[in-house]
């Protein structure tokens, strides 16, 4: 279920520890705490410096399907595994990537990839719910996945804005098997957003906003029979949650969905596709103090066909994922923002009859950037054919001991299930080495 | 031979009849004895609820609708005496009270898949488990069904529980477990259980009834489904590991040694933790499943885990919390009532329709709802109002704003479903919750509020029955806010809400408009939304 329900709880408690947005923007004057006076673009530009100021957040390029590593990160030339993808120098001497990523390779100072990511899990299902979750599913465990558990944790350690109009985690584009809050409860549970050139499902009221508000007064209005002793506690609830939805869709901050806010030069940047334009919305809501975005590229899983497949998928998402590098960077966010790259497994050294490759959980590649990592550096190496990981083998485990370190999560961190049975947010693994600067 | 074997079943089934006990006074034996174990005061409980709440609570109870306006009016105005009870005797013979079920179990099973794409086994299992129980099929012959289930998921709706946990022996024992017996041994997985007395060795023995089951995707067909595999085979080394026993099965369960988890471990023989029920390893997997199907529903905790569940969907806590999670440790409120019930379900021969008339026919279930008490208030002393399950939902706006399933498609927008994804699949998605889940624990979603707010289709709707109302009602205000409430909340106007209206009628801008914003509040309200 694609849900989320803001906290609205914890705001008390935690007010205070950090110097929230809204808080900011209240000590900057009267018009400022109208909120309508202000432009997007100076109330992002006050946002910036709190949110520099601020906790952690985290974009993860959720590349659905299995990507290649032959074709991405992990280039085998001049080998049998090779296919007919050639690779090409990046801007740091001795590190080569596919030759499908001429943009990312002039990024290379910012990431560190990581070849020899190695797993067990070679079906769709289960492997996209172990690369969310950390944990293969359980049976009476309704796991979090990364987004909600991100979310929460920086949340309750007061790292993330507590009075967001904005929802904490949204995803952009369906994926399955991706998971949402489970026992974290529906405060954590991702937003879905479709299509990044739209606002979210539903955002919009069906009539003009007096007429909505008029609805909304009589809807309060005609709510005493039910809500007076039968269902008072339903009511309560219920009239909570139509003003949060309400003062969601008509806050200032929902413009942040709304990509023709950027300038054409802007848009071009990121280049063209849908998810070009979700790498720049999840820039947008980072800055509206999202603290998670998930955002999908589907059809890797090509099983044929695989050289000129893999070639588009990756002028797709070659571009605006080093465009939303360099962009975090110039906006001063890059530092405190941590971009994930990564799929469910990769696919065999070997090439089909149908000229595409299969599933290979066995040995496959990741990269990370932001948030401290050091960049310019790879992680792991493969063996000459891509078969085997001959060189620090990296578990999913490790790979989310590592992004937790990197948010300054604690990885130990226990949830309960419904059943009161304790469940770490990752179980077993380290943090590889290395990897943090 | 075989005549006389048709006589003796004849017999016993003339002799279960005329013992099946009398629900009615079931129910009040029920309602005493809560009363005597809780130490309830008439002074603390809620009063009678009235007729319309009732019509409406066991519409939405034994059918999963609401009533239409008709009947609200009709109801309200007999004068029989005994109308509630025959009310629940003719709801109880409809086919929408299989299909209510029906709906409920999918929920029940398909909220804790596995494997996502399991969700192809829905249109089977509704279809197959409501016709069961229309046909008054007693819940154990349906348990045994679903236990010892073959063939695929798109012909066999009782494969479901095989297909949701995906083959894998742990789960499958683990599930059937939880929403068979109530008992969730499945903590004793790893290790002896937390807090209950089961052992780790229990556990296994329970999964080694079902290690020969696997389930394996079949392609060659469109839609895709999902087909129950049995692993008959000798007990070979090679059969004992690999990636996919979930798909092919293995011939014998093996437990994991923990400190040698890359080991196949040590083989466990069938043997079942609440019965004397053992099995040879080598027995043949129809031999065990049928075993343990005989042996479970014959089981104390198998009435107990039904009665226990019903009892907390429609008096609005089960005398056990969370429902699926009962044994031997466990503490009821008011467990001698818990237990007649139980016992007096199993007298009936499991049969669901007396379950309902009794309860239905209890002071407990027919009072007035309030809040959900704290656990220092007694339990019991009113009803407590539900939020609907995501069919209930969709059928009441079905029925409230006459519009059909394919115009509530994309509302929510939940829902990826392999080909097997209807409008109300969707829907279910969106704004449906695992029933097993403590209610307290049910919580709308933001999405969900904006999907019933603002979704153009729905606006639409309100437009045209209210534009179609007020040509019938020649623009009566007083009388189409009438119509309005009876359509959805099956009940007339308070003398509050009819004032409410006229001031809102008399200030609009033009009369339709307040009928419209009307109607979308009351479709907005949380009594819409709920079973009061």
């Amino acid at each position: 279920m694609a849900t989320f329900r803001r906290q609205t709880k914890i705001r008390l408690d935690r007010r205070g520890a950090i110097a929230s947005r809204r808080d900011f923007l209240r000590n900057v004057g009267a018009a400022t705490a109208a909120g309508a006076l202000l432009g997007w673009t100076d109330r992002v530009s006050l946002a910036a410096e709190t949110l520099r100021q601020q906790g952690k957040r985290c974009v993860l390029l959720w590349m659905a399907g299995g990507p290649s590593q032959f074709e991405t990160l992990d280039p085998k030339p001049g080998t049998p595994s090779a296919g007919e993808a050639g690779s090409i120098v990046t801007s740091v001497p001795g590190i080569h990537l596919s030759e499908n990523l001429p943009e990312l390779a002039k990024q290379m100072g910012e990431l560190a990839v990581i070849r020899s990511l190695t797993s067990k899990e070679g079906s769709h299902p289960r492997a996209s719910y172990l690369m969310h979750h950390a944990s293969l599913p359980m049976g009476g465990a309704d796991l979090p996945t990364l987004g909600s558990s991100v979310a929460e944790r920086l949340l309750a350690t007061g790292a993330a804005e507590p009075d967001n109009a904005l929802p904490s985690f949204v995803r952009i584009g369906r994926t399955a098997n991706a998971g949402g809050a489970g026992m974290l409860g529906v405060d954590f549970d991702p937003l879905l957003v479709d299509n990044p050139t739209q606002p979210p499902r539903n955002a919009k009221p069906a009539t003009s906003v007096a007429r909505y508000r008029r609805r909304l007064e009589l809807l309060g209005r005609l709510e005493s029979d039910f809500g007076s002793v039968e269902g008072a506690d339903i009511v309560a609830d219920h009239r909570k949650l139509i003003e949060s939805a309400s003062k969601m869709i008509l806050s200032p901050e929902m413009a942040a969905f709304d990509l023709e806010q950027e300038t054409p030069a802007m848009r071009a940047s990121y280049g063209e596709g849908k998810f070009a334009n979700g790498c720049l919305l999840a820039r947008r809501l980072l800055e509206s103090g999202v603290t998670f975005v998930e955002v999908t590229l589907g059809g890797w899983d090509t099983h044929d066909d695989n050289h000129t497949r893999t070639q588009e998928l990756c002028g797709q998402f070659d571009r605006p994922a080093a465009r939303l590098l360099t962009d975090l960077k110039e906006r001063g966010l890059l530092d405190s923002t941590l971009v994930i790259w990564m799929g469910e497994f990769g696919r065999t050294p070997r090439i089909n009859a149908r000229s595409g490759r299969d599933h290979y959980p066995k040995a496959f590649s990741a990269w990370l950037a932001g948030c401290g990592v050091r960049g310019g550096q790879v992680i792991g190496a493969t063996d000459e054919r891509g078969a085997n990981v001959i060189e620090r083998p990296v578990s999913p485990q490790d790979f989310f001991q590592s992004v937790y370190q990197a948010l300054g999560i604690d990885p130990s961190h226990e949830n309960t299930t419904s059943t009161g049975r304790p469940v770490k947010l990752v179980d077993g693994g380290s943090v590889i080495e290395g990897l943090l600067a | 031979m075989r005549f006389l074997g048709g006589l003796a079943v004849c017999l016993v089934g003339a002799v279960a009849l005329a013992e099946k006990p009398k629900a009615t006074a079931v129910a009040r034996q029920i309602d005493a004895m809560i009363a005597e174990e809780i130490g309830l005061n008439p002074g603390e409980l809620a009063p009678p609820v009235g007729d319309a709440v009732f019509l409406r609570r066991a519409h939405l109870d034994l059918l999963g609708t609401i009533p239409a306006p008709e009947e609200v009016q009709r109801f309200v105005a007999s004068q029989e005496s005994q109308k509630r009870q025959e009310l629940v005797n003719q709801l109880t013979k409809r086919p929408e009270y299989g299909l209510n079920q029906a709906r409920y179990w999918r929920d029940v099973v398909l909220s804790r898949r596995l494997e996502d794409r399991s969700i192809v086994v829905a249109p089977a299992m509704v279809e197959d488990l409501a016709r069961w129980i229309n046909d008054g099929e007693p819940w154990d012959a349906i348990a045994r069904r679903f236990i010892t289930a073959t063939g695929t998921a798109s012909d066999n709706g009782a494969t479901a529980i095989l297909v949701a946990q995906d083959g894998r022996t742990e789960e499958i024992a683990a599930e059937v477990s939880r929403i068979f017996l109530g008992v969730q041994i499945q903590c004793a997985q790893c290790h002896d259980h937390p807090w209950d007395d089961w052992k780790r060795e229990q556990f296994h023995e329970l999964a080694a009834f079902f290690p020969r089951v696997g389930v394996r995707l079949v392609r060659d067909v469109k839609p895709f489904t999902l087909k129950v595999n049995v692993a008959d085979r000798p007990d070979l080394p090679r059969l004992r590991t690999g990636a996919n026993l979930n798909k092919r099965g293995r011939p014998e369960h093996y437990m994991q040694d923990l400190e040698h988890p890359e080991e196949v471990g040590e083989r466990i023989e069938p043997r079942f933790f609440l019965t004397s029920l053992e099995l040879p390893a080598g027995a043949r997997d129809a031999e065990r499943r049928r075993a343990l199907a005989d042996d479970l529903t014959a089981t104390d905790w198998f009435a107990m885990a039904l009665v226990n569940r019903y009892w907390s969907e429609l008096v609005g806590e089960g005398f056990y919390e969370p429902v699926d999670d009962l044994g031997p440790e466990r503490e009821a409120s008011a467990p001698k009532a818990a237990e007649r019930l139980a016992e007096a379900f199993a007298t009936s021969g499991y049969d669901l329709r007396w379950l309902h008339r009794t309860i239905l026919a209890t002071d407990a279930y027919q009072r007035e709802s309030r809040p959900r008490r704290t656990p220092d208030e007694k339990p019991f002393t009113a009803n407590v109002a539900q939020p609907l399950r995501g069919d209930q939902l969709f059928d009441a706006l079905l029925a409230a704003i006459d519009i059909d399933e394919t115009q509530l498609r994309r509302i929510g927008g939940g829902g990826r479903g392999y080909g097997a994804v209807t409008p109300r699949l969707a829907f279910d998605a969106a704004f449906g919750y695992d029933p097993s889940d403590a209610r307290s624990t049910v919580q709308a979603t933001i999405p969900q509020a904006l999907a019933r707010m603002n979704t153009p289709q729905l606006n639409r709707a309100v437009q045209a029955i209210v534009a179609r109302l007020n040509r019938e009602r020649d623009r009566d205000a007083t009388a189409v806010a009438r119509d309005l409430y009876l359509r959805t909340l099956s009940r007339e106007p308070t003398d509050e809400e009819v004032a409410i209206v006229a001031e809102v009628a008399s200030n609009a801008m033009w009369y339709g408009s307040a009928m419209e914003d009307l109607l979308w509040a009351l479709l907005n309200s949380a009594e819409f939304s709920h079973r009061r």
